[in-house]
């Protein structure tokens, strides 16, 4: 498996070359990663049904104890059959949808892989860390594929909502993921819902991952991102925002449900937001008259839908809901799909423009019905079998499942209605509008939309090739599960009657046109899109507002600002924390206290200096201060060094000073007291070094294990009886290398800077009063 | 133009072969933009070879005394400067043939190798050896190779002084604000 | 064991000195505030390596009686690095010189247009505050991107 998901990044590196030879056929080439996966995991399918699971482990940074972990279970196999099933099918059918010669095939072709490949990962992954990195992975594709080149406002616009809102989730999950794995004491995540931690921090954990889950599968509040995604190309979208990406909320919750199905911080948000999510969904949805759109929000209303069942958290509602994630994975490809082609062959998917394609594309048109009707629940086909299986989940659980199924039914009507409106609007015929002139739909295009089609009804009749996969995953909410068996037929029972209600209910919503009536009006403060622009635009103005105080632009502000903090932040920290009394003596030797009055007089008189030549003297004479102070201090080479250093430093001054007016320029100042506050901040700073140094060296005893060994070992080691020297070219000689370096990329650097010649100036070299337009100037 | 001076040497009377061709002191048109001091130019001639063996001797003495690759280079390097302050960039040029990035590179190429030697024989990257020679008249003679890094330094230190000395010093005797390149070239055909 | 007085006032004034001139408009004053403060900071070093005593030739002296010898090491490479920063400095200020005719370090013109955006929007949000759409209170994180939007 970990195979798998590296020949899935391997192949996208290599698609943009093999897309400049042979062009859209890098689809097809890109479709044998996710095919060759999907045969793999079927032919090691015993393997996810066993008891023991599959599982791999690549240790990629051992030392810190991280590392990737696959692990193969029934949940994984039914996400890969989804992921790589229906990537190969969104690939090939990409290479028809293509224009020939399109620049977007190399990147769309390497992006789509390379989020196939982090799908995979995601759903194979049992540990917390690799789960995030391929969420994450998914996200960045998907902002990718969404803006394209970003070409228009819109598309930036909506790439940029996809990826901030998704990514927020994304951080908040991690957090969550990294509070659980602390609490449980495992990053395994297989581990952790086998022996769940209980607690405060689980809670807020819990509540964090399901923030993640609720971004990435646009639950409310977090749903617009979806609609607004609509931009992206058609297969992109029936891959990312039907198939595969948006479940993947619904895929976190479903595994980590087994582990926390009883926590009401689990629970509770998830069927609150799902069921609000599905009827919101459902309720826009009858209003677009874009046919994406409206699959968008049908996106919306199903992946409430199946939060609200893993939420219930009963056996017969976690295996209804797997069906449906199946189920909604078919049909959801397959009508994007179909849009798809509309698009393509007539130009608009707009339902009030679109007439009589039924007639004009029979096959597309049986194949697409079949997927609505699946959507819509309508017998034989499998969101039929998965729908029964929910209502039966529901009508016999708790109380609170009652609740839940109420609402649900109230959704499903919705859902009938939208299925109904969108079969009608694409092809339906209009007598106001004349017939759609289009093309023929194309064979393959229409075979790739059949495939899924068909398989939502073959496997409603053969539920049983799938349910060893489906119970295999409910059987984690429950030791000894119920006889329930997928299937059309269970008998004149409640739920099918209910099933028969939401159908006469929808088609009565869809003939009345009541719903298209009211589905606009939504109260202002509870517009999602408006909260997001609103949330968007206050980070933007407060950042604006920070970095507008913070930023003066001012270097003098800007020291400031950082010596305050120096002070103000370890300064509180030593005053709390001093302890030892300190040892002070007036001085260690007596040819200090002449030596500190010349430095000190020398460096006072620096800032007073008018001339350049009398400050950089005076700076000389600090300088071999210090050297003479380092001799009585005992340090002879250091002394030696800093005579050396002071004199060279002394003649480059000489050199460049040599070029400057002769007297500093002290032009007006800004604050008129900006001096006196400079000096008083430089003096706190300098006396908070000072003490400082009195308080750290007071902490020491004697001379250090290191310098001793120094001292110690000198001679014998290194040859040398200097024991700095030997320091210097022995036991810390990798510094010395370092410095040298420095010291020779500082001579290159100061070379380049001089010899450089002055640019011709137009002003001659006059300093404008105005920065701004010199430097609009020296663009143009 | 390496045999030039051979034919040269051929043809110079047996007597006369070393009788000085070159001006001892610069020429007057080669004198830089400051004022010239006959005492400073000659004072640096003289005492420019005592400080570079001054230099020599605290490299080689600082493995037991005060000294070692930086104070021995920083030395060697002020004897350049001296030259250069008494008699500008001419002077410094008819001082130092090879271009000085090619000395600090060297220098930085022996450290490096110096260090990476001892990886070659299995040593851990920088470690040292010691050898002692018991020479009849001299006593005992002690090297280390960590000498070798102690010459690097050396070295890099002298060539970074003279590279400073050909940019901040001499490449800082022409231009100024706001000149542009033709300007330059003006100058510095004026001053040729 | 502890820095004696004198010491610590030298390294106090030298700090001083130092953040002050840092704080100066004339990049020359500022070059000599870094060189003060390496004056400083190297003192530190040294001082901080405990009382006087006998230099470090192993056999010399007990060594008990000598200094520290690591802060001095450490301290000797900071005094060539501080030269190399120095150098480099010199020749960045000569370049300024060079280009702009003066030494002076000026406000950064990006950050103060960003502040005089803030000061616009705050007057605008006194003035005129109900009106205010979203898209006009970030005008200076849309307006390029407008601009971007010109056909090529």
């Amino acid at each position: 498996m970990l195979t798998a998901i590296a020949a899935h990044f391997v192949l996208a590196a290599f698609l943009p070359l093999i897309a400049r030879r042979w062009g859209r056929a890098a689809f097809v080439v890109g479709a044998l990663a996710p095919a060759a996966t999907l045969v793999f995991a079927l032919s090691r399918a015993s393997g996810a049904l066993a008891e023991r699971h599959p599982v791999e482990t690549f240790a990629w940074a051992p030392n810190i104890g991280l590392e990737f972990t696959t692990r193969f279970d029934e949940l994984a196999l039914l996400m890969i059959v989804l992921v790589s099933g229906i990537g190969a099918l969104v690939l090939c059918y990409y290479a028809c949808y293509a224009k020939p010669g399109d620049r977007a095939v190399s990147r769309d072709s390497s992006l789509l892989v390379l989020f196939a490949g982090s799908m995979l990962g995601l759903v194979l992954a049992d540990d917390v860390i690799s789960l995030y990195i391929f969420w994450e992975l998914t996200t960045v594709c998907s902002f990718l594929l969404v803006g394209g080149e970003g070409l228009t406002r819109k598309l930036r616009k909506s790439a940029t909502q996809a990826l901030l809102v998704t990514s927020l989730g994304g951080l908040a999950m991690l957090l969550g993921l990294l509070l659980l794995a602390t609490a449980a004491g495992t990053t395994r995540i297989s581990e952790i819902i086998a022996n769940p931690p209980g607690g405060g921090v689980v809670t807020a954990a819990v509540l964090l991952i399901l923030l993640g889950a609720f971004t990435k599968s646009a639950q409310v509040p977090f749903h617009p991102w979806l609609p607004g995604a609509m931009v992206a190309p058609t297969p992109v979208s029936a891959y990312l925002h039907a198939a595969a990406m948006v479940k993947a909320g619904v895929y976190l919750v479903a595994r980590f449900a087994p582990g926390f199905s009883d926590l009401p911080a689990w629970w509770l948000p998830i069927v609150v937001l799902g069921l609000w999510t599905m009827v919101l969904g459902g309720f826009r949805a009858l209003r677009q008259h874009d046919l994406k759109t409206l699959l968008a929000y049908g996106t919306i209303s199903q992946l409430g839908f199946l939060m609200v069942l893993v939420g219930a958290g009963t056996w017969i509602a976690a295996l209804a809901d797997v069906t449906l994630v199946l189920a909604h994975g078919l049909f959801k490809s397959a009508l994007f799909l179909t849009v798809g082609i509309i698009d393509k062959r007539t130009g608009t998917r707009d339902i009030r423009e679109l007439s009589g394609l039924g007639a004009r594309w029979p096959a597309l048109t049986v194949f697409a019905t079949l997927a609505v009707l699946s959507m819509a629940g309508f017998p034989p086909l499998l969101g039929f079998v998965g729908k029964e299986a929910a209502i039966e989940g529901l009508l016999h659980g708790e109380p609170k499942d009652l609740l839940l199924l109420a609402g649900v039914v109230l959704g499903s009507v919705f859902t009938v209605a939208y299925s109904l409106r969108f079969l009608v609007g694409a092809f339906g015929a209009r007598p106001t509008v004349a017939p759609t002139e289009a093309p023929p739909s194309g064979t393959v295009m229409t075979t790739i939309v059949g495939i899924p089609a068909v398989a939502g009804l073959v496997l409603a009749f053969v539920p049983g090739l799938v349910e060893p996969l489906l119970a295999g995953y409910a059987d984690a909410y429950s030791a000894n599960p119920p006889d329930y068996h997928l299937g059309l037929w269970h008998g004149f029972k409640l739920p099918l009657l209910l099933s028969i209600a939401i159908i006469i209910a929808g088609y009565l919503l869809h003939r009345t046109a009541l719903a298209p009536r009211l589905a606009g009006w939504v109260p202002g403060p509870l517009h999602a899109q408006r909260g997001y622009q609103a949330s968007v635009d206050g980070l933007v103005a407060l950042a604006q507002s920070v970095t507008g105080r913070l930023q003066a632009g001012s270097l003098p502000i800007y020291l400031g600002v950082i010596l305050v903090t120096m002070v103000a932040v370890p300064g509180a920290g030593l005053l709390s924390g001093i302890e030892t009394p300190v040892d002070l003596r007036a001085w260690d030797s007596l040819l200090q206290v002449p030596l500190a009055a010349l430095v000190l007089v020398a460096a006072g008189t620096v800032v007073l200096a008018r001339r350049r030549l009398t400050a950089v003297l005076l700076t000389g004479v600090v300088g071999y201060g210090i050297g003479a102070l380092f001799i009585v201090d005992g340090g002879a080479d250091l002394a030696l060094a800093q005579f050396l250093v002071e004199s060279l430093t002394l003649v480059v001054f000489v050199f460049v000073i040599r070029r400057f007016p002769p007297r500093f320029v002290d032009g007006r100042p800004y604050f008129p007291r900006a001096r006196w506050v400079k000096a008083g901040l430089a003096a706190v700073a300098g006396t908070f070094v000072a003490v400082l140094a009195v308080l750290f060296s007071g902490s020491r005893q004697g001379m250090p294990e290191a310098s001793r060994f120094y001292a110690e070992n000198a001679e014998s080691a290194t040859g040398a009886t200097n024991v700095v020297n030997a320091i210097i070219v022995d036991f810390r000689a990798f510094d010395t290398i370092g410095e040298i370096a420095v010291l020779a990329i500082a001579a290159t650097g100061a070379a380049s800077l001089i010899l450089a010649r002055a640019r011709q100036r137009p002003s001659g070299g006059y300093v404008p009063e105005d920065a701004g337009s010199e430097r609009t100037e020296v663009k143009q | 133009m390496s045999t030039e001076p051979d034919r040269e040497l051929e043809r110079v009377p047996w007597a006369e072969w070393d009788r000085p061709r070159d001006r001892w002191l610069m020429a007057e048109h080669n004198c830089n933009t400051w004022p010239r001091s006959l005492l400073l130019e000659v004072c640096a001639r003289i005492v420019f070879p005592t400080v570079l063996m001054v230099s020599v001797y605290l490299l080689f003495a600082g493995h037991h005394d005060a000294g070692g690759g930086f104070s021995g280079g920083l030395v060697a390097g002020l004897a350049f400067v001296l030259r250069y302050v008494a008699g500008g960039s001419a002077e410094l040029a008819a001082t130092v043939r090879i271009r000085p990035p090619v000395v600090i590179g060297s220098g930085l190429s022996i450290a490096v190798l110096t260090a990476l030697v001892p990886a070659l024989v299995g040593q851990p990257v920088l470690s040292s050896a010691i050898w002692k020679l018991s020479l009849p008249v001299l006593g005992e003679l002690k090297f280390t190779t960590n000498l070798f890094l102690d010459i690097g330094v050396y070295l890099l230190i002298v060539g970074v002084v003279i590279d400073l000395l050909r940019t901040v010093g001499a490449g800082t005797e022409l231009g100024g604000p706001g000149l542009d390149d033709e300007t330059l070239e003006r100058e510095e055909v004026e001053r040729t | 064991m502890t820095v004696n007085i004198t010491m610590a006032v030298v390294l106090a004034g030298l700090y001083t000195v130092g953040f002050y001139l840092l704080m100066q408009r004339s990049l020359m004053r500022v070059i000599l505030g870094i060189v003060i403060l390496g004056h400083g900071a190297n003192l530190f070093l040294q001082v901080a390596g405990g009382p006087p005593g006998e230099p470090v030739f192993a056999g010399s002296a007990l060594i008990e009686a000598m200094v520290d010898p690591l802060p001095q090491a450490l301290a000797l490479t900071a005094i060539v690095i501080t030269f190399a920063l120095t150098t480099f400095l010199l020749a960045l200020a000569y370049r300024s010189w060079a280009l702009l005719g003066h030494d002076e370090v000026q406000d950064d013109v990006e950050d103060r247009r960003i502040r005089e955006a803030e000061r616009r929007r705050e007057g605008m949000d006194e003035s005129d505050e109900p009106d205010t759409e979203p898209a006009e209170a970030v005008a200076g994180f849309e307006a390029p991107e407008a601009s971007e939007e010109v056909p090529r």
